[in-house]
This record gives structure tokens, C-alpha cells and sequence, in this order.
């Protein structure tokens, strides 16, 4: 009994602090799905968390010019609302900038030049001049409103339907597999030799991988791209595959590696006395053994191939049939950037095929195919 | 549809000539050397020596190729001006004297002891508590979503969370000062708050990088066999007791692993700081700083393969370190 | 109709950008040939150069509706001479002209937004020169022709001078944007000098109100706005020739004449009274968001000192001209410096020569290709030769005569200066000054970085 209820308590424990941990790390990316569905004057003007509920707005709006007023008895009128029927609560509008909240809804404001004009409280604006006025430039009324909640897809239409965008997806995704697979096979083989092959200066190699983890990209693209240009490859896709392949290929030997050189030494042993090759001893036991390490590597170099816009721009072309997503997303993006509605949906839209590469590689992500010998790196 | 074809052909012709290099080669090696007759002996060890660098040679090329030959190509360049005559040390005497450099290094040992540290903490908290129960996936999934959200994404997410709105500017967009707003603070511009905004900028980084310190450990987790956990569990261990002392060690390889990859990833972090802050108020970091140097304006590409060569440099004792556990492993 | 309330105008937008863009697919020409007040001649002279199956590339930093705009000029050249143009923006262009032109992979035409890179390439032997007979033209034909020869001229590898940079498009960036039913209702006039710029400050301050919006906030290039700041307070104490000593360097950076300048920004930007937001908040205001707290209700502020671009960022459906206005940021009265105008502009330049980059250069030069974008929005420019009735927004039209009749012209210092410092501890120095740090010292701190790259 005692034993169950510590057990219970400590079931209870264990989702509380993932729970909290969960919510810790969504909050911020929650905020940007919200904003996403919003529009840009309205991220910029208040928090994403206020757009769940109502909110009380201050707001400008322009009533139809004096040209339109029409006659009415010995007066002109123009009339109209301000939220053009989307509704809306209004609690208090004004007719000068410096007092935009002086009147209550139906109370009468008289304007310096004679304009008698009055707001109700659903939005319907009366502007009553003594005599036929002139002009283009309309009356600005300014209100305080009650606003629903306000939400738009027009950022999603925009990021998906953008022109060009179908066939940006179809390069990405050629730029993107390759990228992957070529240096998951390229650095299994290594690893499996650094680990498990007997060797001289193995552990200098090792060491060598780790240090090239730390080369910054900016300084291979010069020399990598001057390559390519004399070798006759240029910019397009054969490169820009060798290039993830190298830039890829330090974590992939690194990761590998550590995770081959956790597998039973016993297996790999009694399979070498029974005659097996390395050949064969890799492709029937350490392959199936490492799947958990090759999914991992695999669901990283996808991201970060996936995601990239620099390694992209440089190697590969600009034309239509090498543009990539990333480069689409951002030619919708102003010169000057600061569209940050357009970049909250772009980034939804394109975080979609890696979280579902990520469910579907999870799952590999248990234990190897011999479960229960496997002693972990 | 032709470019369809034309990816499809050369992922099937890559993947297959990779395979096939790796088949024939091995074959090959056993003609050349064939294990028995009269010399199968020395025919055997001579296989051995050589095979295992059939298994690297790819590796090795495309290492040497994309990696090792820029490297040394910078090393070069960082003993050249502007006009790329040869001018010694210069570019490092420079960087000695250079205040920005040192603020910028200082900045770099701060996010090199905080930043691995807490990413593998929050990780292998978030792995092995996942592990255990029954929407673990789900929760994973949550909080490996910052790995899987572009960059551009990243900086307008930590928009929302630090900007600041003076007295008169409207509301707080900024989570953080709407909160401190609510508790009836007074709201702060965080990212030139002097030190603690390196430590916001770091907040960035932990909050990506613990996405993968948890799939990594996660995979390692499940990989401890069950028969020693049932064995500890029927010894009246408690499950804390079982995670300290009997999963941690069996994994120390993998958080090693995991350290190593965050504290590499953290040398050459850039994008953070050059969207949040461009290393102003005081959080310069050296690869902004060579980022700087290369493509602002008018590039001096001497200078910043000066400060690369330091980066590199400063990497040395982690690779040490993998060394002397790769001579542990061999036993 | 609408200033900000709910979102529909947003959508109107969206969709009309999203025609113009499949139109522009299509080939189709913005305006069709023969019509309007347009120089059709200069177009129709395009047609004598045959260059079907060639084809040009360029590289400029115009991404989203700005690369519509350049490709709807572009389109007239294709049309013309049957060449195939393919543009591309990039959003990191310094870094990615830099790789291209190094590792021999340049596209033909460059479109530089600082003249200060293309000046670098042009010193590494990566830039062609302009054909003969082109600064001549430019003299002829430009406004002000000498000065944009002289942007244009920088030191060739083997140490001689060449034109190598042609311009095309430029910005005024001498301009306070207001929104004039806020003057109106609060009985403010425009000022006409620096001083009563000042006095109409203080008064909007005794009215219980803020009258600036500044932000120096741009991401990775956070600090620029507050250069532009520093170089029209430069023009309007001290003389044009001191300025251009100043961008060579010939007049050190802390030297007073320059810490004046400095501090006459200050004298705006570092007073809590005068920003809205409080000094505090000018670093790490977006430059992007400022401006709405011109069109906030109650005003945030009265007025915005900002380039002619900033309308892009008003709030959507703000239709400049009625409900947001600009006028020429004066100068001192008492000073006799005349009306100084900062402008900046971009630099085309040959990364790889071809007959169908010369080509295309020439076409720079016709009417057509400036009245194209004239006709659109957002272009100045000063060539001599167009017909300014192409002109449809009559705001960018006052400001090109804004252009057009400055008694001095300078461009933005900080692109002239090298990148180390017009696009970097210029920049990170104004950022420390705007937070609060002794101008002397931070002028100081950029004359030494200047004097260790010399």
C-alpha cells in the first residue's frame, strides 16, 4: 500500500515538472503562433496575450469627405460608421487629437468650424455642418473602442500562396534528402572504423572531427565556392550536396561514433571468431544496433538543411529552379525587414515537414533491435 | 516533374554508389589479399591495416575537401592585410590590443561555462522524465520544437519576449515587462541591462540547444538494458536512486558527448547575438566579431581569420579531453 | 478611408501585391509603350541593340515589393532588346557579394547600397570599369553631375582612379515626417528654421506633450538611424567642406566641430523630454516601429526624422500627403550654410563584364528606365533628362524638388566612410552615446579604431 502511494505521488511529481517544463518552453513559441494569426499594426501596438480577449482600443478613423455630405433641411450631413460593421462596442470618441476620448457615445461635439458631429455607441458617426462644405480630406473621429478579438489567415495566404512557393518546396526538399542520407552513409562507415577497428592515430582522427565541430561556415565558403567554380561543378545542386555533406559530416562521424563505441563489444567479437567480415559485421549488426543514433543525426542534419538559407544562398543558383524556401520566404520580407507577421506564419509554415519528420523518426529513437544487450554509450 | 525525376535518380544513384564504393572496395581487398593459401598469415593483417581506411577514405576526402583545406586556407589569410600582402603576426598583435576582442572573449568563456551546463541539465531532466510517462512523445516533440523553428522564426519569438516600450510608447509587447508591469515594476530595456543581458541572449540559445541534449540522451537512456534497472528496482532502489546511480554513469559517454556538441555550437554562436543585440552593449562574441570583420562594409578578411584561428584555438581543450576518453574506451 | 482599426485594408493590400506580382510573370509591361507622358523615344532607342540569348544577372539588396518595382523597370530591357535579365535580392548582400565576387562566381551587375563596398571591390580588381564616355554623360545629364561622378570614382587595383559606379535611384533623407491634422489641432506651424524647430520642441513639451519619435533599433545593423542624425546636424553647423574632411577623415572624428555635432543630436535624442519613451528607449526602439507613435491616438509624438523610405512602415491604408506629411529638416537661420540636403543612393556597378551588362548600364542612363519607377512610388532621382509629370504621388515629386534645389547635397557619411566604421563602430558608438555615454569619449573611441585600420 505505502509503496503505491509513493509510486502515485511520484507519478504525480514527474508529470507536474514535465508539465511545467512543457509550458516553460511553449510560452515563447506559442507567442508567435498567436501573432501570426494577427496583423501587423496589431502586433506592433500590443501584446500577443491581449489578443485572446476584448480590448479597449484607441483608434483613428476618417469619415467620408465633406463632398459627400448631402442636404438635409437647412443643414448637410454626412453619415456612416466607423467599424464599417464589424462591430464593436464604441465608449468614447473625440474630434481633436489632443482630447481623442472627451465625449461620451451620442454626446454632441461642436468642431472649431461650426460641424456638429456625434459617435454612437455602435459606431455610427452623424457630422452635421450649418452650411455645404467642401473638400476631400474627411473629418477624423477619434474613438475608443471595445474590440473583439481580432484574427486574420491573411499571413498564411500570403506565405503559402506566394508565387513561386510550390516549386521553392520541390527544391528544398531536392536540396534537403541528399543532404541528408549522403552524409548519414558517408559518416557510418567512419565512425564504425574509429570505433571498433584497430588502427594507428584513431584517436588523433577522433580529435581531428571534434575540431573541425568548430569551424564557422563563413570562412569555407570562399574557397569551397572557388573550388566549385574550377572543378566546373558552379553553383547547383551537386555542390550545394557536397557542401551539407562536408559541413554536416564532424557531428555525424562525432555522434556515431560515441554511440557505436557503447555497443557490446562481446556481439562484434564472437561474430569476428565466427569468420564474419567488417563488411558484414556493419551492415548486420552495427547498423541495425546504431538505428536510434542514425534517426537522431538524421532528424538534425534534416533541421539544419532544412532551415538553412546561407549555405543556400551561396552554393546554389538564384534562379527559379534552384530557389529554395528559405530565400522565398525571404524575398516576402521587405528590404528593410520588420514584417513580423509574415515571419511568425513563414515560420509555422515552415516548421511543419521537420516536427513531422521529427514523430516519424521518434519512434526509432527506442531501444535497438537486440533491446535489453544494448549497454548505451 | 523533371526536377522530381532528377532528385530522385540522384539520391537513388548517391545512395547506391556510396553502398557499392563500400561493397567492392571490401571485396576488392579480399582478392588482393585473399585469407587463405600460403600467405592467408600476413594477407589477413595486411587486409586489417588497410580496410579500416577504406571504411574512412570518403569521410577523409570530404573532411579534407570541406573542412581541413578552408581552415588552413584561413590560417593563411589571417597572416595577410586588405591587400593581401604577408605581414606576420600583425593581425594577432592587433587582436591583443583590441578592446572589442577581449570583451568579446570574456563574453565567450561566460556563454562556455552556461550554456552546456544548462542545456544538458534541462535535457537530461526532460529525457529522463519523459521517459517515464505516457505522453512523453508528446512533450518531447514540444520541447524540441525550438530546434525545429527557423531562425528568423527564433528572433521574432525573443522579440516578443524582451522588447521594451518606454513611459508614453503604449502597452508592453515584450512578455517579460508585461509581467513585471503586472507585479508593479517598472519596466526594463533587458537586452542593455550591463552582464545580464548576456545572460538573456544565453536564455535563447539553452532554450534550442535542449531540444537536442534531450534526443540525444533520450536515445542513450533507452538504451541502458532493462535487466540491470529491474535488478536495482528489486534491490528496493527508489527511482531516484536508480536515475543517479545506475542510469547517469551508464550514459556518461553521451552527456560527454552532448557537452562537447553544445560547447562547439556555443563557440561559434552568431545569429543570436547578431539579431537580438549585433554585440552591442557589451555582449559582443568573437564569432559575431570575425563576422563583423569579414563582410561588414568593407571586408578585412586578415583580421577576421585572425579571430577564427582563436575560436579554433579555444576549442583545444575540449578536443584534448575527447582524446583521453577515446584512450579510456580502448582499454 | 480607415487610420487603423480593424484589418481589411491589410487584405486590400495583400492582394493587390500578390497581382502585381503573377502580372509582372506574365512579361508584361507595366505601362504600355506609347502611352502617358513617358519617353517613349529613349525606349524605343533600346530596340537598336539585338541581345536575344543573352543574358544578364544581377544582385541588388531590394527583396519583397521593392523587387517587384526593379524588375517592372527591368522588364522594359528584356522587352527591348530580347536579353534575359534575372535579378535576385538578398538580404545578406554585402556578405554574399563578397563570396560570389572573391570565388569567381559574380553575377554581372551589382546594386550596392553603400558605395563603400563596391569602392573595396573596385580596389580588388572584382569590378569592372564604366565605359568611356560615361562620366561625361553623367555630368551632362545628372544634377549636380561632378558630385555623382565623384561617388562614382574610386581607386582601381593598379592605384588609378576609374568610374566605376553608376547611380541609380536615391533617397532625401533631410526629412521630419508629421501628420498635419496633429499640427492642426494642436495650432503647431511647420518650422522653417533649426531654431524654431527647437522652440516648436520646447512648446509641444510646455503642452504636456512629446514631440520626437526616434529608434535606433535595426537588428544586426542597430545604430544607423542615429548616423543619419549625427551627418544632417554635421551639414547645418558646419561646412559642406568640413563634412567631406570629415568622411575622409582629413578632420578627425574628435575633433569639436564633430563633438558638437554629436551633441546636437543629443541635444534631441538624449533629452527625456523630447523622445517619446524617455531617452532610455531610443536604442532599442525598432526603426521600423517608431514611426507609429506618429499615428497613435493620443499622439506619442509630433514628429519623425527619417529617410523617404519610412512611409512603407506607417500603418497600412496611411496615405501619405493626408494623413502623414514631411517637411525639409531645417537648417539654422543664423548659421549661413544655406539648406543642406543628406541623401544616400544605390551604386550599380559591372562584377562581370559582358555585352549585355554594358547594355543594361546604358539603360540606366535612358529616361525610361528612371520614369518607369518614378511612375510607381518611392523613386528619386537626378537625372535632368526625365519628364517629372510621370510623377502620380505628388509627395515624392516635393521631394525630388526637395533634391533637386539644395543648395548643398552631401551624401550619407557613413556609407562613404570604410565599413569598419560607417557600418560598424559608428553605428555601435552612437548606441553607446544614445545610452548615455560623454560624446568626446565615444568620438575618440571610433578617431582610434579609424586610425588602426589606416
Amino acid at each position: 500500500m505505502e509503496m503505491a502511494g509513493t509510486k502515485s505521488r511520484l507519478t504525480w511529481a514527474v508529470n507536474l515538472t514535465v508539465g511545467f517544463l512543457v509550458l516553460l518552453w511553449i510560452i515563447p513559441t506559442f507567442g508567435l503562433l498567436v501573432s501570426s494569426f494577427r496583423d501587423r499594426d496589431a502586433i506592433s501596438t500590443s501584446g500577443w496575450w491581449t489578443a485572446l480577449s476584448a480590448s479597449e482600443q484607441n483608434a483613428i478613423v476618417r469619415a467620408d469627405a465633406p463632398d459627400s455630405a448631402k442636404p438635409d433641411g437647412d443643414a448637410w450631413v454626412i453619415t456612416g460608421n466607423v467599424s464599417e460593421g464589424e462591430g464593436g462596442q464604441i465608449t468614447a470618441f473625440g474630434i481633436t487629437s489632443r482630447e481623442p476620448v472627451a465625449f461620451a457615445p451620442g454626446e454632441v461635439a461642436t468642431h472649431k468650424r461650426g460641424q456638429q458631429i456625434t459617435v454612437e455607441a455602435n459606431g455610427d458617426y452623424r457630422i452635421t455642418y450649418p452650411e455645404k462644405p467642401s473638400g476631400s480630406r474627411g473629418q477624423r473621429l477619434f474613438v475608443r473602442a471595445e474590440a473583439p478579438p481580432s484574427f486574420t489567415l491573411d499571413n498564411y495566404r500570403e506565405v503559402l500562396f506566394a508565387e513561386g512557393m510550390g516549386k521553392a518546396l520541390l527544391n528544398t526538399l531536392t536540396v534537403t534528402i541528399p543532404a541528408t542520407i549522403i552524409p548519414i552513409l558517408v559518416a557510418a562507415f567512419a565512425a564504425y572504423a574509429l570505433a571498433w577497428m584497430e588502427m594507428p592515430g584513431r584517436a588523433l582522427l577522433i580529435a581531428g572531427v571534434v575540431g573541425l565541430l568548430v569551424v564557422p561556415l563563413q570562412v569555407a565558403f570562399i574557397p569551397l565556392l572557388k573550388l566549385h567554380n574550377n572543378i566546373g561543378i558552379g553553383k547547383g545542386y551537386l555542390g550545394i550536396w557536397l557542401a551539407h555533406t562536408g559541413f554536416g559530416l564532424p557531428l555525424a562521424v562525432f555522434l556515431l561514433r560515441n554511440y557505436m563505441v557503447g555497443l557490446p563489444g562481446e556481439i562484434i567479437e564472437s561474430a569476428r571468431v565466427d569468420g564474419a567480415s567488417d563488411f558484414a559485421i556493419f551492415r548486420k549488426i552495427i547498423l541495425p544496433l546504431s538505428f536510434p543514433a542514425l534517426a537522431s543525426f538524421a532528424i538534425f542534419q534534416f533541421l539544419w538543411v532544412w532551415n538553412d538559407l546561407l549555405v543556400a544562398k551561396v552554393f546554389l543558383g538564384t534562379g527559379e529552379d534552384q530557389a529554395v524556401m528559405t530565400g522565398r520566404i525571404v524575398d516576402l520580407l521587405g528590404s528593410r525587414g520588420g514584417d513580423w507577421e509574415i515571419l511568425a506564419a513563414s515560420a509555422f509554415v515552415s516548421i511543419a515537414v521537420p516536427i513531422a519528420v521529427f514523430f516519424s523518426l521518434q519512434r526509432y529513437l527506442v531501444r535497438g533491435l537486440l533491446a535489453g544487450s544494448v549497454k548505451g554509450g | 516533374m523533371n526536377q522530381l525525376l532528377f532528385a530522385v535518380s540522384t539520391i537513388v544513384v548517391g545512395v547506391f554508389g556510396c553502398v557499392a564504393y563500400f561493397y567492392f572496395s571490401n571485396i576488392l581487398l579480399d582478392r588482393v589479399f585473399p585469407a587463405k593459401g600460403p600467405n592467408a598469415g600476413t594477407n589477413i593483417n595486411k587486409a586489417n591495416a588497410i580496410r579500416p581506411w577504406l571504411f574512412l577514405l570518403p569521410a577523409l576526402l570530404v573532411l579534407g575537401l570541406y573542412l581541413v583545406y578552408p581552415v588552413f586556407s584561413t590560417f593563411v589569410l589571417s597572416l595577410q592585410d586588405t591587400r593581401g600582402s604577408f605581414i606576420g603576426g600583425e593581425n594577432y598583435t592587433w587582436l591583443a590590443g583590441d578592446g572589442k576582442f577581449r570583451e568579446s572573449l570574456g563574453n565567450n568563456l561566460l556563454w562556455l561555462v552556461i550554456v552546456p551546463a544548462a542545456s544538458t541539465f534541462f535535457g537530461l531532466v526532460a529525457a529522463g522524465l519523459t521517459d517515464r510517462i505516457k505522453w512523453g512523445s508528446v512533450a518531447q516533440s514540444l520541447i524540441f520544437m525550438p530546434m525545429a523553428i527557423s531562425f528568423v522564426g527564433a528572433s521574432v519569438i525573443w522579440k516578443f519576449i524582451y522588447d521594451y516600450r518606454g513611459e508614453n510608447q503604449g502597452e508592453q509587447i515584450g512578455l517579460l515587462n508585461a509581467i513585471v508591469e503586472g507585479l508593479g515594476g517598472t519596466a526594463y530595456a533587458w537586452i542593455t541591462m550591463p552582464f545580464w543581458n548576456n545572460i538573456f541572449l544565453m536564455i535563447i540559445l539553452i532554450w534550442i540547444q535542449t531540444g537536442f541534449a534531450m534526443v540525444i540522451l533520450s536515445a542513450a537512456l533507452k538504451g541502458i538494458s532493462e535487466e540491470t534497472i529491474e535488478a536495482a528496482y528489486l534491490d528496493g532502489a527508489s527511482p531516484l536512486q536508480i536515475f543517479f546511480k545506475i542510469k547517469i554513469p551508464q550514459i556518461w559517454g553521451t552527456i560527454a558527448v552532448v557537452w562537447t556538441t553544445i560547447t562547439v555550437t556555443v563557440l561559434k554562436v552568431f545569429d543570436i547575438v547578431f539579431a537580438m543585440t549585433n554585440g552591442q552593449w557589451g555582449t559582443q562574441v568573437l564569432a559575431n566579431l570575425m563576422y563583423d570583420w569579414m563582410f561588414r562594409g568593407s571586408p578585412d578578411f586578415g583580421r577576421g581569420s585572425a579571430i577564427v584561428m582563436v575560436i579554433m584555438l579555444l576549442v583545444t581543450p575540449v578536443m584534448i579531453w575527447n582524446i583521453s576518453n577515446a584512450h579510456k574506451e580502448n582499454r | 478611408m480607415k487610420l487603423g482599426f480593424y484589418a481589411s485594408a491589410a487584405a486590400m493590400a495583400l492582394t493587390a501585391g500578390l497581382t502585381a506580382g503573377t502580372a509582372q510573370a506574365d512579361g508584361h509591361l507595366k505601362f504600355a509603350p506609347g502611352e502617358g507622358a513617358f519617353s517613349w523615344d529613349s525606349y524605343e532607342s533600346l530596340k537598336a541593340q539585338e541581345l536575344s540569348g543573352q543574358k544578364v544577372t544581377i544582385i541588388g539588396p531590394w527583396l519583397g515589393p521593392d523587387k517587384e518595382l526593379v524588375e517592372s523597370v527591368i522588364a522594359y530591357f528584356e522587352e527591348a532588346t530580347g536579353a534575359e535579365v534575372e535579378y535576385s535580392g538578398s538580404d545578406s548582400f554585402e556578405q554574399q557579394i563578397v563570396i560570389d565576387t572573391e570565388a569567381g562566381s559574380a553575377p554581372n551587375i551589382a546594386v550596392f547600397p553603400q558605395p563603400g563596398l563596391a569602392a573595396d571591390l573596385a580596389a580588388k580588381g572584382l569590378l569592372s570599369p564604366l565605359p568611356d564616355g560615361t562620366a561625361d554623360w553623367l555630368r551632362e545629364n545628372y544634377a549636380a553631375g561632378d558630385s555623382w561622378v565623384d561617388l562614382g570614382t574610386f581607386e582601381g587595383p593598379d592605384g588609378n582612379d576609374a568610374l566605376y559606379g553608376f547611380f541609380y535611384k536615391v533617397d532625401v533623407k533631410s526629412l521630419v515626417w508629421y501628420v498635419p491634422e496633429n499640427f492642426e489641432d494642436a495650432g503647431y506651424d511647420v518650422p522653417e528654421t533649426m531654431e524654431d524647430l527647437k522652440a516648436l520642441s520646447d512648446q509641444i513639451v510646455q503642452d504636456g506633450e512629446v514631440p520626437w519619435c526616434i529608434g535606433l533599433g535595426s537588428g544586426g545593423a542597430t545604430g544607423w538611424p542615429a548616423t543619419d542624425w549625427v551627418e544632417d546636424m554635421m551639414l547645418r553647423i558646419n561646412t559642406p567642406e568640413e563634412y567631406d574632411a570629415w568622411v575622409s577623415n582629413e578632420l578627425p572624428f574628435d575633433d569639436p566641430k564633430v563633438i558638437a555635432a554629436i551633441e546636437e543630436f543629443g541635444a534631441f535624442a538624449r533629452n527625456d523630454d523630447y523622445v517619446s519613451g524617455g531617452a532610455g528607449a531610443v536604442a532599442t526602439t525598432d526603426f521600423r516601429d517608431s514611426p507609429q507613435g506618429l499615428f497613435a491616438s493620443p499622439p506619442q509624438c509630433y514628429m519623425h526624422r527619417q529617410a523617404s523610405f519610412i512611409p512603407t512602415f506607417f500603418p497600412d491604408g496611411t496615405e501619405v500627403g493626408l494623413d502623414a506629411d514631411f517637411f525639409y529638416f531645417p537648417a539654422y537661420a543664423e548659421k549661413d550654410l544655406g539648406k543642406p540636403v543628406l541623401g544616400a543612393g544605390t551604386v550599380w556597378g559591372i562584377t562581370k563584364d559582358s555585352e549585355a551588362a554594358q547594355a543594361f548600364m546604358d539603360f540606366l542612363k535612358t529616361p525610361i528606365a528612371h520614369e518607369v519607377w518614378m511612375a510607381q512610388r518611392g523613386f528619386l532621382t537626378p537625372h535632368t533628362g526625365v519628364n517629372t509629370e510621370v510623377y502620380t504621388d505628388p509627395t515624392v515629386a516635393k521631394m525630388n524638388d526637395i533634391l533637386l534645389n539644395a543648395d548643398t547635397f552631401r551624401f550619407d557619411g557613413s556609407d562613404l566612410m570604410p565599413g569598419a566604421i560607417g557600418a560598424g563602430v559608428f553605428w555601435t558608438g552612437m548606441v553607446d552615446y544614445a545610452g548615455g555615454k560623454d560624446a568626446g569619449e565615444v568620438a575618440s573611441s571610433i578617431q582610434s579604431t579609424w586610425d588602426s585600420i589606416k
